[in-house]
C-alpha cells in the first residue's frame, strides 16, 4: 500500500500534472490561434474588444449572472468557488510543493478548508439533483456530465475523511490513495473533456464576436469546390 | 422521397444527401472562419440548459429538441463525428453514429424553429452563439437544395432577376408609388417632400425594406418627411434600391453578393454613405458585412434612419411636437438592431420627444423577445401558425401587458410578424406601426419650408 501511496503521488502526479499543464496550454493556444487565424482571414478585422472584454469579465466572475436558473447558476458558483480554492491553497498541499519544488504560497485556514470542502461536495448534489430534476437539462445530458461530477466529488470527499480520521470508517492509506489517484484521474481528464473551459472560457466571448468575421469570396469558393454554378441561386 | 419539411423547398436531389452535406461541409469549413468556432463549441460545451429558458419556442412547446443547445448539438456531432482526430478514431472504435437522412431533416426541421435571435447566447456560461449555428447549418442545408422556397425565390430575383429586387417591383412601378406618396404627403401632412430618384454626389443612397413599397406607405412617408425637414442629401437609386438581404438567412455567399450591390449602387451614384431604412437584417446586414465583404475599414459607413432621424434631433435640424401622440406607444426590439445590433436607446429618445405615453415592454432592449418571424421565418407564409403560435405566444402576452394601444416596430419584418401576432392572439385592438409612421405626425416644419400651394391650402 505504501509503495503504491508513494508511486500515486510521485511519479503518477507529476505525469497526470505536467499533462494537465500542457494539454490546457495546448487547448488555450490552439483556441488563440483559431482567433487570430480567423482575424487574419477576415474581411473586417476591427473588433469590439472593449465589450468583448466586458463580456469575458462577465462570465469568468459571474456574479451578475443569477437571473436564468437561479438556483442551479447559484449552486455552479459555490462549487466552482470551492473547486478553485481548496485544492490550491490547502496547507497541506501547498506543504508538499514547498517539499517538492521549495515554492510556495499563502494558505487558508483548516476550518475555511472544511468549510469549502463541505461546501463542494454539497454544490455537487445540488448540481445533479438540478440536473436530473430539469426536463431541458436531463434531455441534454450525456453520461459524462454525470460521472465527470461524481468523479470531481472523489478527490474532495476522500481528502475530507483523510483529513478528518475520527469520521473515517476507512484506513487511512487506503483514503489517501483514493485521494491521490481520483486527483491525478481528474487531472488527466481536465485537457480532454468540457473541463478544459478552465482555460477556454476567458477566449469563448472572442470566439462567438470572431466567428461572425467572415472571410470574403468564402462563399464563392465554397460554390467552385462543390462544383457548382457560381451565380446560380 | 417526398421531404415532408413544415415549409416548402423547391425540388432538390435526394440521392445520397448525407455525403453530400458532409461535402458541403468540408468546402465551408476549408474556405470559411468557422472551424475554430466548431472547436471551440465542441470542447467546452457543458450542456448546463441555461438556455432553455431564455428561448421564447421552448418555452412554448417545452419539446427538447427545441432547446438551443440540443439544436446546436444537432451540427456540433457531426463535426466532431467528421471533422476531428478525436471523432476519426472513437468511430474506429465503433462509436455508432453516422450522418443520416434523417439526422439532416430533423436540422432541416430545427435550424428553421430557430429564428437567429440570439437571446440563448446572452445565458450561456460557455459563451455558444447558437444563433450562429443555427446560421450555419442553415447554409450548409441550402448547399444541398434544402432552403425555404419562399427566400430562395426572393433572392433569386433579387441577384438575377429582371426587377432585382426582392418583391419584384419594375422601376416604373417605384417611381409611381414614390409620386403617389408624395401627392399623400402634401394632402394628409401638409409636407412637400419628394422622393430623389438616381441625384449623383448624394450624401445617403436610401436602401428600406423593399417590400415597404408594397406595405408600410406610413413609413416611407416618414423617412421622406425627416430628410425633407431636415435638409438631407439622400437619393434612392434606380439600380438598386432594396436593403433586404436573406443571405443572411442562410447563405453566406448570398450575405455577399446582395451586399456587394449595395456597395455598387453607392458607387454609380458616387454618394458617401448608406442609409437603411426601418429593416432590422437589412440594417444588421450592411453594418457588419459591408465592412466584411467590400473593403474593410475603407468601407462605405452604413447607418439606420432612427440613428439618422437622433442625430437631427439633437443638432436642432429636426424639430418635433411634444406630446403629439396621446395614446399608450410601446416599443418592439428587433433583435438583428438591438441584440444583434448597436439601436436601443436611440428610438426610444425619439420616442418620447413626441409621445405622451410611452411604456416599456418586459423585458426589453437587448433582452427583448424576437417577434417569432426572425431569420426570415417572417416570410415563411405556410409557417404562420408556428411563427404567431408557440413562435409568437410570448410576444402577444408581452404586447398586452403593456396595454398599449401602437406597438412600434422599425422592422419590416417584425411588422408583419406582430400584425399576424396580434391578429392569431386576440389582440385586434393594437396597432403595430413603424416609428417614422408617428413621428411624420409629430414634424413641426417651419413655416418657410412649405410650398405656396400649401399655405394657400391652409388660409
Amino acid at each position: 500500500m505504501t509503495e503504491w501511496l508513494e508511486w500515486a503521488r510521485g511519479p503518477a502526479f507529476v505525469f497526470s500534472f505536467t499533462l494537465m499543464i500542457l494539454g490546457l496550454a495546448r487547448n488555450f493556444l490552439l483556441t488563440m490561434w483559431g482567433v487570430f487565424r480567423a482575424l487574419l482571414r477576415a474581411g473586417d478585422k476591427k473588433v469590439p474588444w472593449k465589450n468583448v472584454f466586458s463580456a469575458s469579465f462577465s462570465w469568468v466572475f459571474p456574479v451578475k449572472k443569477l437571473k436564468e436558473r437561479v438556483w442551479y447558476s447559484l449552486a455552479s458558483i459555490l462549487f466552482h468557488v470551492g473547486l478553485i480554492i481548496v485544492p490550491v491553497f490547502l496547507i497541506e498541499h501547498v506543504a508538499l510543493w514547498r517539499r517538492g519544488l521549495g515554492i510556495s504560497w499563502p494558505t487558508i485556514a483548516q476550518s475555511l478548508a472544511d468549510g469549502l470542502t463541505i461546501l463542494t461536495i454539497a454544490m455537487i448534489i445540488a448540481l445533479l439533483v438540478g440536473r436530473l430534476s430539469t426536463r431541458s437539462a436531463r434531455a441534454l445530458t450525456r453520461p459524462q456530465d454525470i460521472v465527470l461530477l461524481m468523479l470531481i466529488a472523489l478527490p474532495f470527499l476522500s481528502g475530507f475523511l483523510a483529513a478528518h480520521p475520527a469520521l473515517n470508517p476507512f484506513n487511512y492509506q487506503a483514503t489517501m490513495l483514493v485521494h491521490v489517484l481520483s486527483g491525478n484521474l481528474v487531472m488527466c481528464l481536465i485537457p480532454f473533456t468540457k473541463l478544459c473551459h478552465a482555460v477556454v472560457l476567458p477566449l469563448t466571448q472572442t470566439v462567438a464576436e470572431v466567428g461572425w468575421h467572415f472571410p470574403p469570396n468564402a462563399g464563392r469558393q465554397v460554390r467552385i469546390s462543390l462544383g457548382k454554378e457560381i451565380d446560380a441561386v | 422521397m417526398a421531404s415532408n419539411y413544415s415549409y416548402y423547398v423547391e425540388d432538390f436531389d435526394h440521392r445520397s444527401r448525407p455525403r453530400r452535406f458532409l461535402e458541403a461541409f468540408a468546402a465551408i469549413l476549408q474556405y470559411s472562419n468557422y472551424r475554430f468556432v466548431l472547436d471551440t463549441y465542441a470542447r467546452t460545451s457543458t450542456k448546463c440548459a441555461r438556455c432553455s429558458v431564455t428561448c421564447p419556442v421552448y418555452q412554448s412547446t417545452e419539446d427538447p429538441g427545441d432547446i438551443p443547445c440540443f439544436r446546436s448539438e444537432l451540427l456540433l456531432r457531426v463535426y466532431k463525428r467528421y471533422f476531428t482526430v478525436k471523432g476519426a478514431v472513437l468511430s474506429a472504435l465503433g462509436s455508432g453514429y453516422t450522418l443520416s437522412d434523417d439526422d439532416i431533416d430533423e436540422m432541416a426541421e430545427r435550424f428553421y424553429r430557430c429564428t437567429a435571435c440570439r437571446r440563448c447566447k446572452m445565458a450561456c456560461p460557455m459563451g455558444i452563439d447558437h444563433g450562429l449555428m443555427t446560421h450555419l447549418g442553415r447554409w450548409i442545408l441550402s448547399e444541398i437544395g434544402i432552403v425555404p422556397k419562399a427566400l430562395v425565390v426572393a433572392t433569386r430575383e433579387q441577384l438575377v432577376g429582371d426587377t432585382g429586387n426582392t418583391s419584384a417591383i419594375p422601376v416604373p412601378a417605384l417611381v409611381d408609388t414614390c409620386e403617389f406618396l408624395e401627392e399623400e404627403l402634401v394632402d394628409i401632412f401638409r409636407i412637400p417632400a419628394k422622393f430623389p430618384f438616381d441625384v449623383e454626389d448624394a450624401e445617403y443612397v436610401f436602401f428600406p425594406a423593399v417590400s415597404d413599397f408594397l406595405l408600410e406607405a406610413d413609413t416611407l412617408m416618414g423617412n421622406a418627411a425627416v430628410m425633407y425637414a431636415t435638409g438631407g442629401s439622400w437619393t434612392i437609386g434606380k439600380g438598386y434600391y432594396d436593403g433586404i438581404n436573406y443571405g443572411l438567412f442562410y447563405s453566406d455567399h448570398m450575405l455577399e453578393r446582395i451586399v456587394k450591390k449595395e456597395v455598387e449602387e453607392l458607387n454609380r451614384l458616387k454618394a458617401k454613405k448608406i442609409l437603411i431604412g426601418e429593416c432590422g437584417h437589412a440594417s444588421r446586414s450592411a453594418k457588419f458585412f459591408v465592412p466584411t465583404f467590400c473593403g474593410g475599414k475603407d468601407a462605405p459607413p452604413v447607418i439606420n434612419c432612427m440613428e439618422y432621424a437622433l442625430e437631427c434631433l439633437e443638432n436642432g435640424k429636426l424639430n418635433l411636437k411634444k406630446d403629439t401622440i396621446k395614446e399608450r406607444v410601446t416599443y418592439h426590439d428587433p433583435c438583428n438592431i438591438a441584440r444583434s445590433g448597436w439601436i436601443v436607446d436611440q428610438p426610444r429618445e425619439l420616442l418620447k420627444a413626441f409621445c405622451q405615453d410611452f411604456v416599456e415592454m418586459t423585458p426589453n432592449g437587448k433582452d427583448n423577445y424576437c417577434c417569432g418571424g426572425g431569420g426570415g421565418t417572417v416570410s415563411i407564409d405556410e409557417i404562420r401558425a408556428f411563427r404567431t403560435g408557440p413562435g409568437g405566444q410570448l410576444k402577444a402576452r408581452q404586447i398586452r401587458e403593456t396595454g398599449a394601444k401602437y406597438v412600434v416596430s422599425p422592422c419590416a419584418n417584425c411588422k408583419k410578424q406582430l400584425r399576424e401576432v396580434c391578429e392569431d392572439n386576440d389582440l385586434a385592438d393594437v396597432e403595430v406601426v413603424g416609428l417614422h409612421d408617428l413621428l411624420i405626425k409629430a414634424i413641426d416644419l417651419p413655416e418657410s419650408m412649405l410650398t405656396p400651394e400649401i399655405k394657400e391650402e391652409a388660409v
